[in-house]
């Protein structure tokens, strides 16, 4: 029973034409894969390697030099809030402000609410740097936070 | 001083900016026929000849750079628009993206022109989701209309942008890093030579360039290299290679200022200026005490260094790595450089790739000198081991791959040359300063 | 013909080899020391050990050094190339990388098998900087046993050269580690399930400078300044390997493959790596025996020797023929001493090469996903399992008009053609089966010279326990014809004597086996095994010219 859907393979297919070879679109693939399932699983990445003809090894390694990709044992919720720990932040109170998230929603970076909603992470530098302390909530970035506009998005989430 | 008329950011304040029609209406690709019947080399003798130097950090001139490819190669060549944008403090690049990206897509085209490029690979970083959006729209835009694609305009010229978007790694805005990252590697750079223009992308020749270059390039092309030279600064007389600082700039200015933004000025403006009548100047009344000229990477300016001019040449002489990405944060005089100069650490030690031995020991090291110091454990013997340790890493001595160790070293160097009493009184009190924010984040 | 200057020596190189400055400077007999480098594989230049300055020297004489450091791996030496490894700036980015890959380094010196043979010992040592000044906490990993059957890592030894990494996609093609993680949390790792058990995998505990992988099989068995090594070939394939076999107190503790470009280059498979515990088996023939009815008269050697040659001479007298069956496991001094000494009381005994044991196909390496070669070849493995087929037909061929089949020789041996054999065992795994067996049942006077039981010693009348390889002196000859030496490191069990010996004493040569001697009565009596005498046997091994390749 293979994890990867006929339309999430498809997607991935889609992607060859663009490259000259198959290896490129590895970053492609977990991209569709990690939004599609919250995770990359193991079995995910020996289907992916088998995709793009590669040794499963030669995915793994990839995806774990981004600390972006969740595999099985610690997946994401239905949403992902960054919080920028960088320079611009750090000095307008992006720190504290991650603490004031992670203490109201009982999480530490990079784990995941009780309730599945959100998956908390600190980030470097999201390039928002006017609009310190900035936030990214799934791909869309929010400037100017504070404790209060924080909650309330994440509330509404 | 009189104000400058923009030319990178002459569209963004319009509505609807980033659509092909705002972009026409101002002109654009009124030319680009004319320009795409040019020969390729005609091109980039008019970018050589603008002194356009690249924007992205190493300031290296652009015509030139695309001089070293081979000639007659069969192919195919690359061009990689590097979107990576990723160090502190930096945000123009994304500007550019959201807001004008026809501009951007124009000057690709004409790069791709004049290297004999067909396919252009856009790596943009992950977290720019707005920009990934708008350019998508773009390209579709311009595929729609001729523009992108086979035979453009009629001109039997091909070129295509493939967008690829990375995941969260500063490595990947060096050039080798990108590629790799690209090819479906880790972001682990390559050792050089061969260099891009040589062996790049899959192996095949490849020109790296940033995307407010790339702009600039546009910009060059429609209103002439006589434009581009009259803005800026000339070269020093007294040194023969120094290319001179022409062209406009976009400066960020963030951190502690009143208004935090991003503004396109002729490169050459003080720090001083560009805080005060371009920013608003310090906040809450404050004063500056340290400013980072570039980007975390270039290091410290401090308080009587801000009258340094903010082009290619200025940064270093007052001791700062150079211009880097003209990202300015100023720190305030109630802020604790050991705080500053733990988070800069901590940054570059997160994102160092650990290929090599002194970058990947060495960012860590220094990251955990700095947090046993926010302890309250430090000693005065510590500056000097992390002055040794900065001083030994980097391309600068030639002891590793690539410059992320000389980025991580100049804040170092230069928050405890010019910070060192300030360091030596938090050391001798003993202060410990790390916060729970902090703690929450102790995997670096 | 081109100069390079290290350290102010000058170095000739010559004009048609590519070298770096690490081989450039080992030419002149100065080490450039490097972690991430090696021969075999692609240049990464990531451990920055061997870092030196760098020069051109013009035709005028005056020197332009470069203002930087560069990695001696990945710079190329040229006519006028000048290097310099012993200045200060040199000595410090030593001290300093040393002292960074120390950082993180676990206290692990007491118990880790690399002690003795470490890199980063041995270079603290030469260009350390003597103390710490680390005041941090390190970080730890953890240990991971699951890395291969064979294989173990203890992760925080372990200084990210990637030499491992580069081994199994560059080498094996089988591509099972990888670095997972980024910056100084970097670890080395298989994907789960997928364990480095290729053919080749033990070469990465080699390839490893420090103790981090490590070899399940020789894990806490033996410090290595105990350990005796001793040059010989590996007998798993018709590859023959180079390869040290590593000793104390006659118990062998692990064999490594020994860099030899005529022979395999840098590598063994594992087959041969591990394939040598027979040499110790309990069940190794010990005891000399003459047989009658089923009972043994005599366990002496005296008495065994003298009883065979009585009963080689009388059965030469009679209407029946004498054989021997060489086997391709003999060395070709051993294979010529049976064959002159049989031969000498009958000129027409017959003289076959034992059975030749081929398993599958020839396996070539690196393979692809699909288990298809990648050119250029890098290893292979052999089908023939015998280590000296070439030799012992050589010698067989000079005294036989055509090469006899085993198969021709045991039907004959059915058919009563002989009335006496000499047979030769030395397949580790048997070389003859039951039913083969059968045919020397009537056959009256059989002797066999093995180290391990077979079928055929039911049948025998005389048994004489012989040597393995590392028992033994002699040569042997590979696919291509390179004959190589392989070398007595240890003494066989009690009882059992090396193949030479018995059958010197048993030709009636007078003394010590005398190998320099022998191999020149051979190199003047056989044309194809002229190359015999060739000082290069000792070191490289020599290609034998003329060495056939028919298969029997």
């Amino acid at each position: 029973m293979s994890v990867l859907s006929e339309e999430l393979r498809e997607k991935i297919r889609a992607e060859f034409p663009k490259y000259p070879n198959k290896r490129a679109v590895t970053l492609p693939a977990l991209h569709l894969v990690h939004d599609t399932l919250r995770a990359v699983s193991r079995e995910a990445i020996v289907e992916i390697a088998e995709l793009l003809e590669l040794h499963p090894a030669e995915v793994h390694d990839t995806m774990t030099f981004y600390n972006f990709f969740k595999d099985e044992t610690n997946p994401l919720g239905r949403h992902r809030v960054w919080f920028c720990r960088s320079i611009s932040c750090m000095l307008r109170g992006g720190e504290e402000l991650l603490e004031t998230v992670c203490h109201k929603y009982r999480v530490h970076p990079g784990e995941t609410t009780p309730d599945g909603r959100m998956t908390v992470e600190f980030a470097e530098c999201l390039g928002a740097c006017e609009g310190a302390p900035c936030i990214l909530v799934d791909d869309v970035c929010h400037m100017n936070v504070n404790p209060a506009s924080a909650s309330a998005l994440i509330d509404k989430l | 001083m009189a104000t400058f008329e923009p030319a990178l950011f002459a569209r963004i304040n319009k509505p609807d900016s980033a659509l092909l029609k705002t972009y026409q209406a101002d002109g654009g690709y009124s030319r680009l026929k004319e320009f795409l019947s040019m020969a390729p080399g005609d091109v980039t003798n008019i970018v050589k000849d603008s002194g356009l130097r690249g924007r992205g950090g190493a300031g290296f001139p652009t015509g030139l750079k695309w001089t070293f490819l081979p000639k007659d190669h069969p192919g195919p060549i690359y061009l990689a628009i590097n979107a990576d944008e990723s160090e502190p403090g930096t945000f123009n690049n994304r500007y550019l993206m959201e807001l004008d990206p026809h501009q951007l897509i124009e000057g690709i085209i004409l790069a791709c022109h004049a290297i004999r490029s067909q396919k252009a690979y856009l790596y943009l970083r992950y977290e720019y989701g707005t920009s990934y959006r708008v350019l998508d729209a773009a390209i579709r835009e311009c595929r729609a209309a001729g523009i992108l694609g086979n035979n453009i305009l009629g001109t039997g010229v091909c070129c295509d942008i493939v967008l690829h978007r990375g995941a969260g790694a500063y490595i990947c805005g060096e050039e080798t890093g990108l590629i790799e990252s690209l090819e479906g590697k880790r972001a682990w750079p390559r050792i050089k030579p061969p260099f891009p223009a040589i062996e790049g992308l899959f192996r095949k020749p490849t020109i790296v360039n940033n995307v407010e270059t790339l702009c600039c390039v546009t910009q060059i092309l429609y209103r002439g290299t006589e434009w581009f030279k009259s803005i800026g600064v000339p070269p020093d007389p007294n040194n023969p290679r120094d290319p001179g600082s022409y062209g406009p700039k976009l400066y960020c200015v963030s951190g502690h200022v009143n208004r935090p933004c991003c503004v396109e000025l002729p490169l050459g403006v003080t720090a001083r200026e560009l805080i005060e009548e371009h920013a608003g100047g310090v906040w809450k009344g404050r004063r500056a005490k340290a400013v980072v000229p570039g980007g975390i990477s270039m290091g410290f300016l401090s308080a009587s260094e801000l009258d340094t001019r903010l082009d290619f040449a200025g940064p270093g002489r007052v001791g700062c790595l150079g211009l880097g990405t003209a990202a300015v944060v100023v720190v305030d005089d109630q802020t604790s450089m050991v705080d500053v100069l733990y988070n800069c650490c901590r940054f570059m030690s997160h994102e160092s790739c650990g290929q090599c031995t002194p970058c990947r020991e060495g960012t860590a090291w220094m990251t955990k000198i700095l947090e046993r110091i926010r302890t309250g454990q430090g000693r005065t013997e510590d500056l000097d081991l992390l002055m040794e340790v900065a001083g030994s890493m980097g391309i600068i001595p030639g002891t590793t791959i690539c410059g992320l160790s000389d980025g991580a070293a100049w804040p170092v160097k230069n928050a405890i040359s010019k910070f060192r009493s300030e360091f030596e009184d938090y050391i001798r009190s003993r202060k410990a300063s790390v916060t729970s924010a902090q703690q929450l984040m102790a995997v670096h | 013909m081109a100069t390079v200057t290290i350290n102010g020596k000058d170095v000739e190189i010559g004009s048609n080899e590519r070298l770096n400055c690490i081989q450039a400077a080992s030419k002149a007999g100065v080490e450039i020391p490097a972690y991430c480098w090696h021969p075999a594989l692609s240049v990464v230049a990531s451990c920055r050990m061997c870092l030196v300055e760098v020069g051109d020297k013009k035709p005028d004489g005056t020197v332009a050094m470069q203002p930087k450091l560069v990695p001696g791996c990945q710079t190329p030496v040229k006519d006028g190339t000048v290097i310099i490894a012993d200045s200060q700036k040199v000595r410090d980015a030593r001290k300093a990388t040393l002292e960074y890959l120390l950082l993180n380094h676990p206290l692990d010196c007491p118990t880790c098998d690399q002690a003795g043979e470490c890199y980063l010992q041995d270079y603290s040592f030469n260009y350390g900087r003597g103390y710490s000044r680390l005041n941090e906490p390190k970080n730890i990993k953890p240990d991971k046993d699951y890395i291969g059957d064979q294989i173990t890592l203890f992760t925080d030894r372990c200084i990210m050269c990637t030499r491992c990494v580069r081994f199994t996609r560059e080498v094996s093609g089988s591509a099972e580690l990888q670095v997972v993680s980024r910056g100084s949390h970097e670890e080395i790792d298989i994907f789960p399930g997928h364990p480095v058990n290729n053919p080749l995998a033990g070469n990465v505990v080699d390839l490893c400078p420090v103790g981090a992988l490590c070899s399940k099989d020789f894990l806490y068995q033996q410090r290595v300044w105990w350990l005796k090594s001793t040059n010989s070939v590996c007998q798993g394939c018709s590859t023959g390997c180079s390869v040290t076999v590593d000793q104390n107190e006659d118990k062998v503790y692990r064999l490594k493959p020994r860099v030899n470009e005529l022979a395999q280059g840098h590598f063994m498979c594992d087959e041969g790596r591990f394939g040598w515990k027979y040499t110790h088996s309990e069940e190794r023939l010990t005891v000399p025996q003459i047989r009658s009815n089923g009972h043994t008269t005599s366990q002496a050697w005296e008495d065994v020797l003298a009883s065979v040659r009585s009963s080689l001479q009388k059965a030469a007298t009679g209407r029946q023929k004498l054989a021997a069956v060489l086997s391709p496991w003999m060395t070709v001094e051993e294979a010529w001493l049976l064959a002159v000494c049989i031969r000498s009381l009958s000129p027409q005994a017959v003289l076959a090469v034992g059975p030749v044991r081929v398993t599958g196909a020839d396996e070539h390496f690196p393979k692809d996903l699909r288990g298809h070669v990648i050119e250029p070849v890098k290893f292979t493995i052999r089908a023939e399992k015998c280590p000296n087929r070439a030799g012992v037909q050589a010698v067989v061929a000079h005294f036989m008009d055509e090469l006899m089949p085993f198969e021709e020789l045991l039907r004959l041996a059915s058919s009563g053609q002989f009335s006496a054999v000499y047979l030769t065992g030395g397949d580790p795994q048997g070389w003859i089966s039951e039913m083969q067996a059968e045919a020397f049942s009537d056959v009256e006077t059989v002797i066999v010279q093995d180290f391990l039981p077979s079928p055929v010693l039911q049948h025998a009348t005389h048994i004489l326990p012989s040597g393995t390889f590392v028992e033994r002196e002699g040569i042997v000859v590979n696919h291509r014809g390179l004959a190589q030496l392989i070398r007595r490191a240890v003494r066989g069990p009690d009882g059992s004597r090396p193949d030479s010996r018995i059958l010197w004493e048993l030709s009636g040569r007078s003394g010590l086996f005398q190998p320099e001697a022998l191999r020149a009565e051979i190199a003047a009596a056989v044309p194809a095994l002229a190359a015999l005498t060739n000082p290069a046997l000792k070191t490289t091994g020599v290609l034998l010219e003329t060495a056939q390749q028919t298969t029997v």
